[in-house]
């Protein structure tokens, strides 16, 4: 028996005593770094809280109004220094480790895995927590000389808490994940501002779920409360039309669905950090793990677009009609959504999810090297074969179905269009569902055959070349001259981010596309549509065979 | 208690499709010195992440002071403490800090007890002066000292040190050899790499060499030496009188051969084993010489590495 003492280590949960984040409170929290720090934000947060006051306080608004008016431009501040600054430090700090190579000592430290995330995840932007919490106090003061109803303000603190910690996770794994500590910087700053400018934008196309990845749900539901009371009755009319927090049948409070679709995704943050601490070579999430988290984001997607398509909460025509068409003519009760709303929505749907699909096939997929790797030990332990979850297993029938998977949620999103009373006149074609199951099994297998057989550096060149640089040659063409715009198309459908959008275009109507445009887009997806299935037929049979070279080599081991 | 510090069984690492460590057996007991020799792309790193469960390799078993460090990593690493080569620390954190948090990590109790422990292993190493001082502000050599200083934190019952000389002036060297000495004096058994013989030909009890992640011999320097087919080492003696003299007693001697003078001092070549070396230096004073010093100048094991790393460029 062995007789060394083990010391338990430290438990997760008690996290002031976690060694990490003490180390980062004892780094960042230095008086001199703090102090100006501090000075600058309340310097800051003071100077509007002091404008917004005086300026309204020569208003007539009364005193109670008056105190409202610095909330919103104190919660831009608050925003910025935590879903700013403290994603981009809590990247760049945890790749800072990787560069000077600190992150080493870390690793060895006997620690629980559990315990290493939560420190880093609290400890990396523990000065922005704090900066932020210097804020608060004029925001108390606000609420209550505003007399803002307690309720709704922590409904809203709540979620952008959640939020910031969703986004520092993302940081985080950024920081991970590249070995440059200024690419992880950027990275992270531009999944914050593309988690919370461009992707909510798609929530305005039938991704309503896509919208609970920011604060902006809670806000739009709460913020009148923060605005002087004539502005309140104004933003709570216009607050009436914006659709309510539906899951299939169920009614949710924004910020509870919010809370949950954050909290499920940072939970997945959360686990791949985890697996990261535990073994660092291995891929952030296993195959059951992305598959089912594919599953989650297509339950999400549907379950929040379904229940808005015939009450029409969800077409983004309508929306805007029936927010600024009423207070041109208040009488008008009955607005439809356009016709090729639909052909938009199941575009973008079906790209979204090829977006999704990629991103976990590229998260389980292994390059020859792990095949390699996970062969021999399978060889040394007698095995013939791998076995069907690890990493070096190919993830071939994972990418399958998950396309399985996405086939149905995107045609369940596609007939739920059609067949509403919105759109008598549309019908699918009966090919659709195929063809939808050839647009996300080739977009997949694709990349998943290329990162399996010639690597990830291979990949990026093939992305680069068949990926963006026809969108680019396509969309620089079709703006030159309309005769080019054809030709652009045909370009434009190399890219398999195109054939959802294309495809959509072929299962509806081409009502409203110019002419040209309405006869290239069939065609070359049908004609792109062949070849990838080819190449991908290709690829497939070239991945096996390079599998079936790293097994047979393996034996000799 | 496991009889060996440190067990590795058909060790195997693979980069793709290089090998960097290709089926290593070794078995180093408790309280030993072991040193691991081989020129640069040998396998040395590679092995000691493996050792430290820094990297998962390719397949094999190892056990660090009786825990797999595959099923039990995290007992394995409260019990071992890894100095990396060109040892990093930390740009934001002092002296005592950088301390304090590893101190912390492996819960060596409170705030004081940390800082007694901190204090203790700062004046070992000779930077207790220095313990408010930024990390980033010391020079190669005490950067290497206040990692070695980490390293003793925990009291680890195994030590693995990547190239820990190196960057070293030959007075931090020497402090670092009687460091360790002492650390195996008292059970610890020290696992150090390097890619200069000499360095650990004077501290280690036993030794391992390794070339393209192959291990070509091990055992105690004889051992190794006659493992690997070279007894000859080049040696020389500082008369006071005529060094003529030391020639002509060397004349006839077994082994000897290309003798040189330069000066005073007498250069041959010399081929034995340590008893021979040892009989011919006793006799050689013994035999009324006046002789001022007696020195190896480039052992057999230089030669190796030499002969080794030779024959890695011309394939």
């Amino acid at each position: 028996m062995n007789k060394v003492m083990r010391k338990k280590p430290h438990p997760a949960w008690m996290l002031w005593a976690n060694p990490i984040l003490k180390r980062y409170a004892r780094s960042r929290l230095r008086p001199t770094g703090l102090g100006v720090a501090l000075l600058m934000t309340i310097l800051v947060a003071g100077f509007f809280f002091f404008l917004m006051r005086e300026g309204f306080g020569r208003s007539a608004l009364s005193a109670s109004d008056v105190a409202r008016a610095p909330l919103i431009p104190l919660l831009i501040i608050q925003g910025l220094i935590l879903f700013g600054l403290g994603t981009g430090q809590a990247s760049a700090g945890i790749s800072m480790e990787a560069d000077e190579g600190v992150i080493d000592y870390q690793r060895l430290a006997p620690m629980t895995p559990m315990a290493k995330v939560l420190g880093y995840l609290f400890g990396l932007p523990i000065r922005e927590w704090i900066l932020f919490f210097s804020t608060l106090p004029f925001t108390a003061f606000s609420v209550w000389k505003g007399e803002v109803p307690l309720a709704g303000i922590l409904q809203l603190y709540a979620v952008f808490v959640m939020g910031a910690l969703l986004y520092h996770l993302t940081g985080v794994l950024a920081g991970s994940v590249m070995k440059n500590r200024r690419w992880a910087f950027l990275t992270s700053t531009g999944l914050v501002i593309l988690l919370y400018l461009v992707i909510p934008q798609a929530a305005k196309f039938g991704l309503v779920y896509l919208k609970y990845v920011t604060i902006y749900p809670v806000f739009y539901e709460v913020y009148p409360q923060l605005l002087a009371r004539p502005l309140e009755e104004l933003a709570a009319g216009y607050q009436e039309v914006i659709p309510p927090a539906r899951f299939f049948g169920l009614n949710f409070p924004q910020y509870v669905f919010t809370l949950i679709s954050q909290g499920v995704l940072s939970l997945a943050m959360v686990m791949m950090l985890w697996r990261r601490w535990k073994k660092v070579d291995c891929h952030l999430l296993g195959k059951v793990g992305a598959t089912g988290l594919f599953g989650w984001l297509q339950l999400m997607l549907l379950g929040n677009a379904l229940p808005l398509m015939e009450s029409g909460d969800l077409f983004p025509t309508r929306e805007f009609s029936r927010r600024f068409g009423r207070l041109i003519n208040p009488n008008k009760t009955s607005w439809s959504p356009e016709s090729w709303e639909p052909t938009i929505m199941i575009g973008l749907y079906g790209a979204v999810t090829l977006g999704f699909l990629w991103w976990l096939t590229f998260v389980i997929s292994a390059e020859s090297n792990g095949q390699v790797r996970g062969w021999r030990r399978a060889r040394k332990f007698g095995n013939s074969k791998l076995p069907v979850l690890s990493d070096a297993a190919t993830s071939v029938p994972w990418t399958l179905v998950m396309a399985g998977m996405g086939t149905i949620g995107w045609f369940i999103f596609a007939d739920s269009l059609a067949t509403s009373h919105w759109f008598p006149a549309l019908s699918l074609l009966a090919v659709t569902p195929g063809a939808m199951f050839l647009i996300l099994a080739c977009g997949g297998l694709g990349l998943n055959a290329l990162l399996e057989w010639i690597g990830r550096k291979g990949t990026g060149i093939v992305v680069i070349l068949a990926g963006i640089l026809p969108i680019m040659l396509g969309v620089i063409f079709a703006v030159s001259r309309d005769e080019l715009i054809a030709p652009g198309v045909w370009l434009a459908g190399i890219c398999p981010l195109s054939w959802p959008i294309y495809g959509s275009g072929v299962f509806f109507s081409q009502e409203g596309m110019p002419r040209d445009v309405a006869r290239a887009v069939p065609n070359a997806y049908w004609f792109w549509q062949g070849v990838a299935v080819l190449a991908v037929i290709w690829l497939v049979t070239k991945l096996r065979e390079s599998r079936k070279r790293i097994s047979e080599l393996s034996k000799e081991f | 208690m496991s009889e060996a510090a440190i067990e590795i069984k058909d060790l195997r690492v693979d980069y793709g499709d290089f090998v960097a460590v290709q089926d290593i057996s070794l078995s180093i007991p408790y309280g030993q010195v072991f040193g691991l020799v081989g020129p640069n792309g040998a396998g040395k790193t590679s092995t000691f992440k493996v050792l430290t469960t820094l990297m998962e390799p390719t397949y094999g078993e190892v056990t660090v002071a009786g825990f797999d460090i595959f099923e039990s990593a995290e007992e394995a690493r409260q019990v071992m403490a890894y100095m990396p080569d060109l040892a990093p620390v930390p740009s934001d954190l002092k002296l005592w800090e950088f301390l304090d948090f590893h101190a912390d990590t492996h819960r060596l109790g409170g705030r004081s007890a940390r800082r007694e422990r901190v204090e203790e292993c700062l004046r070992t190493v000779n930077l207790f002066e220095k313990r408010n001082a930024w990390c980033k502000e010391l020079s190669r050599g005490q950067t290497q000292r206040l990692v070695l200083a980490k390293t003793l934190l925990h009291r680890p019952k195994v030590l693995i040190l990547d190239e820990p000389a190196s960057g070293l002036d030959p007075l931090s060297r020497r402090e670092m050899r009687f460091a360790l000495q002492g650390l195996a004096n008292e059970g610890a058994t020290i696992v150090v790499s390097s890619h200069i013989l000499s360095e650990l030909a004077e501290m280690c009890s036993s030794l391992c060499v390794m070339n393209q992640g192959r291990l070509l011999a091990s055992g105690s320097a004889e051992e190794v030496r006659r493992e690997l087919g070279r007894t000859e080492r080049h040696l020389g003696v500082v008369t006071f009188g005529d060094p003529h003299e030391v020639v002509s007693w060397l004349g006839d001697r077994p082994g000897v051969s290309e003798v040189k003078v330069d000066g005073c001092k007498v250069g041959f070549q010399f081929q034995g084993e340590d008893v021979a070396h040892e009989k011919l230096l006793m006799e050689l004073v013994n035999a009324g010489l006046r002789i001022r010093s007696f020195e190896e100048e480039s052992s057999s094991f230089e030669d190796i590495l030499v002969r080794v790393a030779e024959g890695n460029r011309a394939e």
